[in-house]
């Protein structure tokens, strides 16, 4: 008993618009890097499934930012990049660039997966019918590409979430920055810092389920209640089209 | 190779001269001539590995030849034979005058039937969504599936799927249409869906080339029937031929699958 009253957990509470103004600044920087990384991943991807010399640049740049851990990058980037080339990134950019350059290279690899999965006889088919190959790319064996990645993807933006954490050597805000500052001024740290364990898993229960609802919503044929009104809208738009074909054959 | 039967009368649609393919070491394709034309419907048949698929698909440049060349409509594709020059056209505009089927169908899984085919119509004729999709539907009534416009390529069953394909591939106004082994992957039941839409595609007047292991059909439609092996043509001959066919190794075949 004496051991609980000591922790003052009513810290918690009083600290919950920081902790979650922090999992926001989070998040924030997590979700812009996950688009740039996705777009950056699916370009090495391409990359590192071409010729060489460029498959094998491709292949190095996945390897060696594979290997480097985000704290590493930050503090490179951030600092390092400052001096030596005397370009300032802003804290949340800095953020951002160092996921990117290593989620970059992990999504590469997700990409070239899924894209390898693909069957060939679907490009073949729309070369058959006369498309251009970068439309059969983005039309056709893109999308099918995305679908399989959809679920490793998600994963990988839990742990850009989760390493943003790492960001406080750089004073970004975010949730474990927030964290070390309430504890500098009320000494609880392991109250403080199960609070920001819950904001992590908070925000990874949320996002696990919003990827499982991008998922489901793009399977064929689609699934789920998100992709009901959705798919609803393109049934009735169908439907219009063989309506007015039928409307227009009954009158020929 | 016995000297091919004179078809006179006709516009030649397809020329295949001196066509040589091969992998690696191994030549596939041992300079193949073919010729096929207007409203024809050729039959291509012969043991596996024998080459008619490979022969099938450098129609379409979908099998670039080693040498050889293909010419459609007056213009030359390919690389040519050895020593010819002149202006070549590129597989992009050759393709978009021959329709093909596949063994496997190869419809685009994430997209509905109607779908499948509008896409093929925006990028390749440059139509816009509605009217993409009012072709489409008129294509898909031609196989007998535009109640199944908007079900996806898993919700049908395989002659659906390849009825589908069909529709996707006429949609484009195909000079002349490519059949790989359009029967082969489907259950036995659903083998004559696909053949009557052939069959009446047949008597539309549709030039067609059809590489088949179904040689009843084969022998109903076929008005050039060719017959393949080791990447040669041992014999060809008209309506006829299966009971005329006089090469040996055309009758051991024919006997073995008959």
């Amino acid at each position: 008993m004496s051991l609980l009253a000591y922790y003052d957990w009513g810290l918690i509470w009083e600290a919950k618009e920081d902790l979650f103004r922090g999992l926001l600044v989070a998040i924030e920087v997590a979700a812009v890097a996950l688009v740039v990384s996705v777009v950056v991943g699916l370009l090495l991807a391409l990359a590192r499934m071409s010729r060489p010399p460029l498959s094998w640049l491709a292949a190095v740049y996945v390897n060696v930012f594979r290997g480097i851990p985000a704290l590493v990058s930050v503090i490179w980037v951030y600092f390092g990049i400052s001096l030596v080339l005397g370009i300032n990134f802003s804290v949340f950019q800095a953020g951002v660039i160092a996921l990117v350059l290593l989620y970059g290279a992990f999504i590469s690899e997700i990409y070239r997966a899924a894209l390898q999965a693909i069957p060939k006889g679907q490009r073949e088919a729309g070369l058959a019918l006369g498309m251009h190959p970068i439309r059969i790319f983005v039309q056709v064996v893109l999308p099918q590409a995305t679908k399989i990645a959809i679920p490793n993807i998600g994963s990988m933006f839990i742990g850009m979430i989760k390493d943003t954490s790492t960001f406080t050597v750089i004073g970004l805000l975010e949730v474990a920055r927030v964290t070390q500052n309430l504890n500098s001024v009320t000494f609880q740290p392991f109250v403080l810092f199960t609070a920001a364990a819950g904001m992590y898993v908070l925000a990874t229960f949320f996002f696990d389920f919003l990827f499982r609802v991008i998922e489901k919503s793009l399977t064929t044929p689609p699934a789920g209640g998100i992709a009901g009104w959705l798919t609803g809208r393109r049934k009735r738009r169908i439907e219009l089209v063989v309506k007015d074909l039928e409307a227009l054959s009954g009158r020929t | 190779m016995t000297e091919p039967p004179a078809r006179a009368g006709t516009d030649v649609v397809v020329e295949l001269r001196g066509i040589k393919k091969s992998f690696g070491a191994t030549e596939v394709l041992h300079g193949v001539d073919l010729t096929i034309h207007t409203g024809e419907h050729v039959v291509v048949f012969g043991p596996s590995g024998s080459g008619k698929s490979t022969l099938l698909r450098t129609i379409n440049l979908l099998e670039e030849p080693s040498e050889g060349s293909v010419r459609l409509l007056g213009v030359e594709y390919g690389p040519g034979l050895p020593g010819e020059r002149g202006r070549r056209g590129g597989p992009l505009q050759l393709r978009r005058h021959v329709g093909m089927v596949f063994q496997q169908f190869n419809l685009f899984p994430h997209l509905t039937a109607l779908h499948n085919i509008s896409l093929a119509l925006r990028s390749v004729k440059g139509l816009g969504r509605r009217e993409a999709e009012a072709r489409a539907a008129v294509a898909l009534r031609q196989v007998g599936l535009v109640r199944w416009a908007g079900h996806f390529p898993a919700e049908l069953s395989g002659g659906q799927q390849q009825r589908v394909a069909i529709a996707r591939a006429l949609s484009l106004d195909p000079k002349v249409m490519l059949f790989d082994e359009p029967t082969s992957a489907l259950d036995p039941e659903l083998v004559g869906e696909v053949l009557a839409v052939m069959r009446e595609l047949a008597e539309s007047g549709m030039t067609m080339v059809v590489v088949t292991h179904e040689l009843n059909f084969a022998r109903e439609i076929g008005d050039f029937n060719v017959f393949m092996d080791q990447g040669s043509i041992v014999e060809c001959g008209g309506a006829g031929f299966f009971d005329t066919c006089t090469n040996p190794r055309t009758r051991q075949f024919m006997e073995a699958v008959l």
